[in-house]
C-alpha cells in the first residue's frame, strides 16, 4: 500500500516539477492578469496565459499528454498551428471585421504602413548580428510586424523550433502596445505636431469597397505570391463583408470562426511554451529583439509621417505613423489615446485606421518576401 | 559569426534593402490603384451623360422625318404636286407661290417652306426646284 502511495506521489506534478515549471506558470498567471485586470488584448492573453498553465503542468513523458507528444489532444489541435491553418483563418475573420474606408479615403496614408515594416528588417539585421541563422533571424524580425498570425505563419515555415517564444513574444507585445508605443510617440513628436488636426476623409462608396479587395488581392499577390494564404484570406473575408449578399458567411467569419480559431490558437501557442523548450537563452534574446523590433517599427512610422509632412500641403498628425505596426485596432486606439491626451477634441482613430490596416497588408507582404528569400 | 561580419556573410543588407523596397513598392502601387478606383467608378457612373447627347442628336435626326409626315404636310403635298405638274419641272419658287395664291391654297408661304424642309421640293442646283418623286412615294407608303 505504501508502494502504491509512493508511486502515486511520484507521478504527481508536485514531484515532477522543477523551478522552470514554476517560472512558466508564474508567467502564465501574469499574462492572465494583464488580460483580465489590465484588459490588454484579453481575447488573446487569456487563452495564451491559460495555455501556458496547461503546457507547464509537469507530466510523464510518453504519457500522450504533452503538446509535443503525437496522439495527444493538445498535439491534435496544435496541428492547426504547425501546418499554418489557423493564421489564414484568423486573417479571414480580420478581413470580415475590417472596414477599409479610412484607407480608401486617403491612400497616401498607406505609406505609413509600409514605413513601419522597417522594424522587421532592422530586427532581422539585429538577429543576424547576434548570431541567429538567417531563417531564424527572419522569423524573429517579423515580430516587429505586430501581427501574431503573420509571425506564426512565417515561423512555422522558417524556424518551427522557435514557434513558442516567437508566438508568445508577438502576441505579448501586441497586447503591450499601450505600454510600449506612447513613450516612443511622445519622444519623437512635439506638442505642436501632436495637436495637428486632420481633415475629414471623403466618403467612400459601396462600389469602391467591393472593388478594393479584388484589386488589392491581385496586386499584392502578384507582387509577393508567398503572401497568398494570408492576403488571400484577408481580402476574401473583406469581400464577404462588403458585397453584402453573403451576410451569413461574413457573420460566421467575423464571429464564430475567428472566435473558435482564436481559442485554439491561443491555447496551443500558450501550451507550446513548455519550460524545457521555452526557457532558453535564445528565448530571452527573442524577447529582447521583439521589443527592439516594436520600438523601431513605431519610430519608423512616426518619423516617416514627419518626413511626409515636409512635402504635404495638408499636414498629417505624425502620431498616426505609429499605427503602421498593424496590431489592429489596438495601435490605432493608442494613437487616439495619445492624441486626446493633448487635445480631447481631436479624433485621430479613424485616420489611424488607414496605416493600421495597410500595416497588416505590409507585414503580410514582408513575411512573403522573407519566406521567398529564405526558401530560395 | 557575429556583428557586421554575420550580416554581410548572410547577405543581410541586400535582403533588408530589397525587402523594404518591395514592401514600399507594393503599398505604393496599391495606393495608386486605390486612388484611381473612385475616379474610374465616377467615370463609369457618368457614362450615361456621354451617351445622352448622342441619343438626343439621334432623336433629333429621327424627328425631322417625322415632321415631314405630319398630316398637314401630307395633305398639302398632294395639292402642290398637281400644281407642279401643271407648271412643269424645273420651276422657280416664286411661280409656284404665285399659282398657289391664285388657287386659294391656305398659307402658301409656310406650306412651301415646310415642303422644302421635308425635301419634297428640292433645288436642282441651277436656281430652280424639282419635285422629289421618291420622297413623295415613301410618304405614300408610310400612309
Amino acid at each position: 500500500m505504501n508502494d502504491l502511495l509512493i508511486q502515486f506521489l511520484s507521478n504527481t506534478g508536485f514531484a515532477l516539477a522543477d523551478y522552470r515549471h514554476i517560472i512558466m506558470i508564474l508567467v502564465g498567471i501574469i499574462i492572465i492578469y494583464l488580460g483580465v485586470a489590465k484588459q490588454y488584448e484579453p481575447l488573446l492573453l487569456v487563452p495564451i496565459g491559460f495555455g501556458m498553465l496547461i503546457g507547464n503542468i509537469p507530466v510523464f513523458k510518453d504519457f500522450g499528454l504533452g503538446i509535443y507528444e503525437s496522439g495527444s489532444f493538445l498535439n491534435y489541435i496544435y496541428y492547426g498551428v504547425t501546418h499554418d491553418i489557423y493564421p489564414p483563418l484568423i486573417f479571414l475573420g480580420i478581413g470580415a471585421l475590417t472596414d477599409f474606408s479610412a484607407m480608401l479615403a486617403r491612400p497616401v496614408l498607406m505609406l505609413l504602413g509600409a514605413a513601419a515594416q522597417i522594424g522587421i528588417f532592422a530586427t532581422f539585421l539585429g538577429a543576424l548580428a547576434i548570431g541567429f541563422p538567417p531563417n531564424e533571424a527572419a522569423s524573429i524580425g517579423i515580430i516587429g510586424g505586430a501581427d501574431g498570425p503573420t509571425a506564426i505563419f512565417l515561423t512555422v515555415m522558417l524556424a518551427p523550433r522557435l514557434l513558442g517564444p516567437i508566438a508568445v513574444a508577438a502576441y505579448s507585445y501586441m497586447a503591450l502596445v499601450p505600454v510600449i508605443q506612447p513613450p516612443i510617440m511622445r519622444l519623437l513628436t512635439t506638442r505642436k505636431e501632436r495637436l495637428i488636426r486632420m481633415e475629414e476623409p471623403r466618403e467612400v462608396s459601396k462600389t469602391e469597397k467591393i472593388i478594393f479587395p479584388i484589386v488589392g488581392f491581385l496586386l499584392c499577390c502578384f507582387l509577393a505570391p508567398a503572401a497568398l494564404p494570408l492576403l488571400g484570406m484577408l481580402f476574401f473575408g473583406n469581400l464577404l463583408k462588403e458585397c453584402a449578399v453573403v451576410e451569413r458567411l461574413a457573420k460566421t467569419a467575423r464571429t464564430s470562426l475567428i472566435d473558435i480559431v482564436t481559442i485554439l490558437l491561443g491555447v496551443t501557442v500558450g501550451a507550446s511554451t513548455q519550460a524545457d523548450v521555452f526557457l532558453t537563452p535564445q528565448s530571452i534574446g527573442i524577447f529582447a529583439l521583439g521589443a527592439f523590433s516594436f520600438a523601431i517599427a513605431t519610430a519608423s512610422g512616426v518619423i516617416f509621417a514627419k518626413f511626409m509632412n515636409l512635402f504635404m500641403r495638408k499636414k498629417i498628425n505624425p502620431l498616426i505613423g505609429a499605427a503602421g505596426v498593424s496590431a489592429v485596432p489596438n495601435s490605432a486606439r493608442v494613437v487616439q489615446m495619445v492624441g486626446q491626451r493633448e487635445d480631447p477634441t481631436n479624433f485621430l482613430l479613424m485616420h489611424a485606421m488607414a496605416p493600421n490596416i495597410s500595416g497588416v497588408i505590409g507585414s503580410a507582404i514582408a513575411a512573403g518576401i522573407l519566406w521567398g528569400f529564405m526558401s530560395s | 559569426m557575429f556583428g557586421f561580419e554575420a550580416i554581410i556573410a548572410h547577405n543581410g543588407w541586400g535582403i533588408s534593402l530589397v525587402g523594404i523596397s518591395i514592401v514600399f513598392t507594393g503599398l505604393i502601387l496599391l495606393a495608386l490603384a486605390v486612388a484611381q478606383i473612385h475616379k474610374i467608378i465616377e467615370l463609369w457612373d457618368k457614362r450615361h451623360r456621354f451617351k445622352k447627347p448622342r441619343q438626343k442628336k439621334e432623336k433629333k435626326e429621327a424627328t425631322v422625318p417625322d415632321l415631314t409626315v405630319s398630316q398637314d404636310v401630307q395633305r398639302a403635298s398632294r395639292q402642290f404636286k398637281l400644281l407642279i405638274e401643271w407648271i412643269g419641272e424645273p420651276f422657280p419658287l416664286p411661280k409656284l407661290l404665285d399659282l398657289s395664291e391664285k388657287c386659294g391654297l391656305s398659307r402658301p408661304h409656310s406650306t412651301i417652306n415646310e415642303l422644302v424642309k421635308c425635301e419634297l421640293i428640292i433645288p436642282d442646283g441651277n436656281g430652280y426646284f424639282i419635285w422629289n418623286k421618291e420622297k413623295f412615294r415613301d410618304l405614300g407608303k408610310k400612309e
